[in-house]
């Protein structure tokens, strides 16, 4: 569904950030993206999430080549993508609500829809009491559960995940991967990057682990979670 | 007309707060502008069309038989003259009340040869080939002149489309001027809310719809800086108007447009608008093509 080949990215005229990154997510596929501080690691998900196009190598989302693709033809491809934002980025002055409310209204989708989904999905998450809260006014832990709920409110093909459990408990955290791994069973191809290995082990996906800008996949283990 | 908004700006943004005001104060100096343009042309109009309706003959005679044979033979032709609709010589008391500002109160029967003026005044529409014309008076009577006001209305004539073309010149630039603010405006717009802007396009927003945001933004604020700069122009305009009647300079309340008039200036805040959101939205559309 989404394929690098030997992918090169720089900014500039700086040095490569990414070498040679090769890789295929098949549909309905989970991984992780481990790897230490400056590997790369924001870089390829911002390829991922079609935030910039690679500097060499080929790119291809949903049987599209990025080389060749007109720039109006992006947004339709943006929305079967749902980003988790490791900094949330909410729009500070829409309430939660309206902010998990956006992608929707993107696709024209009905009010009452929208209503529907949106107030369905902040209760799932445990927002039900703050969906008319601005981001202002929420937790760290609040925030990125709206971020989630943003992200995933239009069931995107693909998901990335930028450490989507770091400012969240543990009891949280283990809700918002049953949530990522239920969409994964449904078909959303999931990408999730983060520095916590026991969530590694919990869920037991493959790793794409990155290092000095090159890419090694680990195959998956067994997960510690069976719920998960 | 307007498709699909969505509205994902924030209502308030501090670096756009003067802008409204800005816009306000380049229309006040364009309606100004405008209406002096304007005011000079209309004024022109009728002053010069009152000037080429009538001109004047003096004789210019020191004897006084001589002078008076030479005014009547004058009359005679004038009044033959076809397009003439009256020909009426000033009584002295007249002349010298004109001549009063040069040479101070004179008696009326002082030795000062004073010259014969005989005020002719045109039929509606008529005209007269003023060369010709001063040729048969002066075969008629050797000390006539013909002054049809030819000479000096050119100058102001002249001095007046100068003012006209400064004017329209202020207009011009003050029009760029103010696209230049709004190109200005809308990059600091661009700017603050270039965050929102990027995730906007990465949830798949469209260019068109996120251009979209800014135009209904910049529309508002060149309507509410065109009301302020056209309200404060037009009361402006107003008390030069009442001013002027109560002056009774033809000149100026010719031009000027009367109170009940000044609802022509309504459409200017509808440019302003037009012209901020046009600007706003190829400004914004321009920097959006810059991003992936």
């Amino acid at each position: 569904m989404i394929s690098f080949e030997n992918v090169g990215m720089r900014y500039g005229m700086g040095n490569e950030i990414l070498t040679d990154v090769s890789f295929a997510l098949e549909r309905r596929s989970f991984h992780f993206l481990v790897g230490p501080s400056g590997a790369g690691k924001t870089t390829l998900l911002k390829l991922l999430y079609l935030a910039h196009r690679p500097s060499r190598g080929l790119v291809n989302f949903f049987g599209k080549d990025l080389a060749t693709l007109e720039r109006d033809a992006l947004p339709r491809i943006r929305r079967r993508i749902g980003v988790v934002f490791q900094d949330f980025r909410l729009f500070d002055h829409l309430t939660a609500f309206e902010n998990v409310a956006l992608p929707l209204r993107l696709q024209g989708a009905k009010k009452a829809q929208v209503a529907d989904h949106v107030e369905e999905l902040l209760s799932w998450v445990g927002l039900d009491d703050r969906m008319h809260a601005r981001p202002a006014t929420l937790s760290g832990g609040e925030k990125q559960r709206v971020a989630i709920a943003r992200a995933i409110i239009n069931k995107p093909d693909l998901l990335v995940a930028d450490e989507p459990t770091g400012n969240v408990d543990a009891e949280m955290s283990k809700r918002l991967m049953h949530l990522f791994v239920a969409l994964n069973k449904e078909g959303t191809t999931t990408v999730v990057a983060t520095h916590d290995e026991t969530l590694v082990r919990t869920v037991g996906a493959p790793v794409l682990r990155l290092d000095k800008g090159h890419i090694h996949l680990h195959p998956g283990g067994t997960p510690i979670d069976p719920g998960v | 007309m307007w498709g699909r908004t969505l509205q994902f700006l924030p209502t308030k943004s501090l670096r756009e707060g003067l802008l409204p005001w800005v816009i306000g104060v380049m229309l006040f100096l364009c309606t100004l502008s405008l209406t002096g343009t304007i005011a000079i042309g209309k004024g022109l109009a009728s002053w010069s069309a009152g000037l080429t309706s009538n001109f004047s003959v003096q004789i210019v005679e020191k004897e006084v038989r001589e002078r008076e044979q030479q005014t009547s033979d004058a009359l005679r032709l004038l009044k033959a003259t076809p397009g003439v609709a009256s020909a009426t010589v000033l009584a002295e008391a007249e002349i010298l009340a004109l001549l009063s500002p040069w040479l101070g109160e004179m008696p009326i029967n002082s030795d000062l040869p004073i010259p014969t003026l005989i005020d002719v005044k045109l039929s509606e529409g008529a005209t007269i080939n003023s060369q010709a014309l001063s040729e048969r008076l002066r075969a008629t009577a050797p000390g006539a002149q013909l002054d049809d006001h030819q000479a000096w209305m050119t100058q102001i004539l002249d001095l007046a489309n100068v003012v006209q073309l400064l004017l329209v010149g202020v207009m011009i630039m003050v029009v760029l001027s103010t696209v230049a603010i709004v190109i200005f405006g809308c990059r600091a717009g661009l700017a603050t809310h270039r965050e929102s802007i990027e995730i906007m396009h990465l949830m798949g927003a469209e260019d068109k719809l996120i251009s979209k945001a800014f135009d209904a933004r910049y529309l508002a604020h060149g309507l509410k800086g065109g009301l302020f700069g056209v309200l404060l122009a037009a009361g402006i305009l107003w008390l030069l108007a009442d001013l002027a009647i109560k002056m009774s300079q033809g000149l100026i309340s010719a031009g000027l447009p009367e109170a009940s008039n000044l609802l022509w200036l309504a459409i200017l805040p509808l440019f302003a608008a037009t012209l901020t959101m046009v600007t706003a939205r190829i400004t914004v559309r321009k920097a959006l093509l810059e991003m992936m």
